[in-house]
């Protein structure tokens, strides 16, 4: 039989490509502390789909990267070794490898892990970033959206009303940036966001009303804390989305046809 | 669901070579009569081995519903009659006899639902039906809720229906006109843009003409009827090619159901591709002789995304693809073998499988009720107007070998035996 191509690990390899500018940037400006962290991202993450492998014969995937990439760009800075690999284990483990692996989990899990690192750790300090690189994720969602593999509701959706409320000044420069970054590189992942058309433009919408409204009325929070927490709760909120969509098409086809 | 409408779908790109000579009639050497797809039906043999058979001339008939028969498609002797255990059919093979007769069916009653729907299936059109849900060929007393004709095609490789319909409009619409007879619901005819269909004329009653897009799987009937008249367990729908209703119409004119039909032969082993008029259950090694490139090769019935290896054409089927044999596969590594045996990769959402259901219905959420054996969100969403050529694409698209299929038609059949009546 012929087969066409777009089984996981495609998808995944897609993603990485589409992320590569807002990599390659960060990286550019950061220097060799950026790797570093990457670095250790990316040896936790894997060691752990490893373990979940030889203990549960759970195939390892390729977006071990797309999550140690995230986790690396927006980790609070200066935590330590102990602290980081924490974070990243209960990431990995309880938000994507315990659901059976990517594709299977609920949330991403490099938010899980920014998440806990965030609330668990609040003493330490949010990386900033610089114009260059946050600006980069702009051709990352425009990749991804014009190979599929990002979710184009979603993107569409939250830069429309992120990009709105900009130009309304209900949403400071720095809110929009951090907002940008971790829309491509956790709002944006395919497995998480909603999956019915409608569900995924009220779940960017969503995605980026938080980011309005937390810009607003949370005094003292970071841009990039503000963004990963706005991205957590659309994360939590996509299935609830996807069932309203669901729910409304099979009523619309129940009042059309008289049963679907 | 769907704001792209009618361009939505994909167009996979499966490589062949053109269309050499002009379209021909061809009767194979050799003949089978065969059940479509699905599990064989218990059949009462008509003929014996070494009868003479007409063509057109009923060779089986169902045991429990003795009024539908399979017909000889040519005229000749019957050479092998394989029943599998139970009377169930597996093929009667004919071999051709030039001089042999034709049979010619009374259609004197055929004004009367009762009368046609006996001519019907005494002159060997029911199999050409299928109904969905659950797919395979109506019951003998089935009313349907609807009749779809399919006269669009989008399968890659397939033939234009429009072109199996030049010259034979009035048959087609006579034959329309008959099906409308048949059930109290809808006729939908479904056809490409700008395709020469007869026309039926506006505002005929229950007869409809639908337009559907040109990218697979616009023209699946699975998905056309899910967008139209869904199926449902008390509401069939049948579905049955263009070419088909032709040529119920000429039955109905002359008494003689013709029996050629417009079948392609595509596919990347291939020397030259085929355009040619031939019959149900031709020898496919001897439409394929001659034209196929050197090396090892597999004969589809069907096209490359739902056939399967036969070597006669199906009832129902209008394409044959030929593929490259793949050698046997390198052994995989004993790691990898054991991580593709213990779990199956979930699917990700993506822009194709999006398209992979023409936008029809949500494709993710549908794909997971499936691979988690969810019967009633998979009712909701849709599965009973679906058989197997209509997830093939996602399948394809996947990169997944029928594991979607196989997926539908277990659940098909669980909702069968738990739901249908």
């Amino acid at each position: 039989m012929s087969r066409g191509l777009w089984n996981r690990e495609t998808v995944a390899l897609v993603l990485i490509a589409s992320l590569m500018p807002l990599a390659l940037f960060w990286v550019w400006i950061e220097g060799i502390g950026a790797l570093a962290r990457f670095g250790l991202a990316l040896l936790v993450a894997a060691g752990w789909h490893l373990a979940f492998m030889l203990l549960r014969a759970q195939p390892p995937s390729l977006s071990v990267l797309t999550t140690a990439l995230a986790i690396g760009m927006l980790a609070p800075e200066e935590l330590g070794v102990f602290r980081m690999v924490l974070g990243i284990s209960f990431g990995v483990v309880m938000g994507e490898l315990v659901f059976g692996g990517w594709g299977r989990n609920v949330v991403h899990p490099s938010t899980v892990a920014l998440s806990f690192l965030g609330f668990g750790f609040p003493a330490f300090a949010w990386p900033v970033f610089e114009a260059p690189v946050a600006w980069a994720a702009v051709p990352a969602l425009l990749i991804g959206v014009a190979f599929g593999v990002m979710p184009a509701g979603v993107v569409l959706s939250a830069a429309l009303v992120g990009a709105g409320a900009a130009a309304a000044g209900m949403l400071p420069e720095p809110a929009l940036l951090a907002g940008g970054v971790v829309l491509a590189l956790l709002v944006a992942d395919p497995v998480t966001s909603p999956a019915t058309m409608l569900g995924r433009w009220i779940g960017g919408a969503f995605f980026a009303l938080l980011l309005v409204f937390f810009a607003a009325g949370w005094t003292g929070a970071a841009p990039v804390q503000i963004a990963v927490a706005a991205a957590l709760l659309a994360s939590l909120a996509a299935p609830l989305f996807d069932e309203i969509a669901i729910a409304l098409w099979v009523a619309l086809r129940r009042r059309r046809h008289g049963r679907t | 669901m769907s704001f792209l409408g009618r361009s939505a779908g994909l167009i996979p790109e499966i490589s062949s070579p053109p269309v050499v000579g002009g379209t021909e009639d061809v009767v194979t050497e050799e003949t089978a009569v065969r059940p479509g797809n699905g599990a064989a039906p218990a059949v009462t043999p008509l003929v014996r081995e070494g009868d003479l058979v007409a063509a057109g001339a009923a060779v089986a008939c169902l045991r429990h519903a003795p009024d539908v028969c399979f017909v000889a498609p040519v005229a000749g002797r019957v050479a092998r009659l394989s029943l599998l255990p139970g009377r169930r059919l597996s093929e009667i093979v004919l071999f051709r006899e030039a001089s042999g007769d034709v049979e010619r069916h009374d259609t004197a009653d055929a004004g009367t639902a009762a009368g046609l729907r006996r001519l019907m299936q005494g002159a060997g059109i029911w199999p050409w039906l299928r109904r969905r849900p659950f797919g395979g060929m109506p019951a003998h007393n089935e009313v349907p809720a609807a009749i779809a004709v399919m006269a669009a095609d989008t399968r890659p490789l397939a033939p234009d229906p429009a072109t199996a319909l030049e010259g034979r409009e009035e048959a087609f619409l006579r034959g329309v006109a008959a099906l409308e007879t048949l059930t109290d619901g809808p006729v939908l005819i479904f056809s490409a843009e700008g395709a020469r269909i007869p026309d039926t004329g506006r505002g005929a009653g229950r007869i409809r003409r639908l337009i559907c897009g040109a990218r697979h799987p616009q023209g699946s009937a699975g998905i056309r009827i899910h967008q139209a008249f869904p199926a449902g367990l008390e509401a069939p729908v049948w579905d049955i090619h263009a070419e088909d209703v032709a040529a119920f119409g000429t039955l109905l004119e002359t008494g003689v159901l013709p029996m050629l039909r417009l079948v392609r032969i595509g596919g990347p082993a291939l020397r030259e591709g085929r355009l040619l008029r031939t019959h149900p259950g031709a020898d496919l090694r001897q439409l394929t002789r001659r034209i196929v490139a050197p090396g090892q090769h597999v004969v589809l019935a069907g096209s490359v995304l739902d056939g399967r290896p036969a070597q006669w054409l199906g009832p129902r089927d209008r394409q044959v693809s030929v593929l490259p044999r793949e050698g046997a596969a390198r052994k995989p590594h004993w790691l990898i073998a054991a991580l593709s045996r213990s779990a199956i990769a979930p699917a990700i959402p993506s822009a194709g499988l999006d398209q992979a259901f023409g936008g029809a219905l949500p494709a993710l959420p549908f794909i997971r009720a499936l691979a988690a054996g969810d019967d009633e969100t998979a009712m909701k969403l849709g599965l009973l107007s679906l058989l197997e050529e209509d997830v093939a694409l996602a399948d394809y698209v996947l990169s997944e070998e029928g594991q979607i299929t196989a997926q539908l038609r277990a659940m098909l059949d669980r909702i069968q035996s738990e739901f249908a009546p």
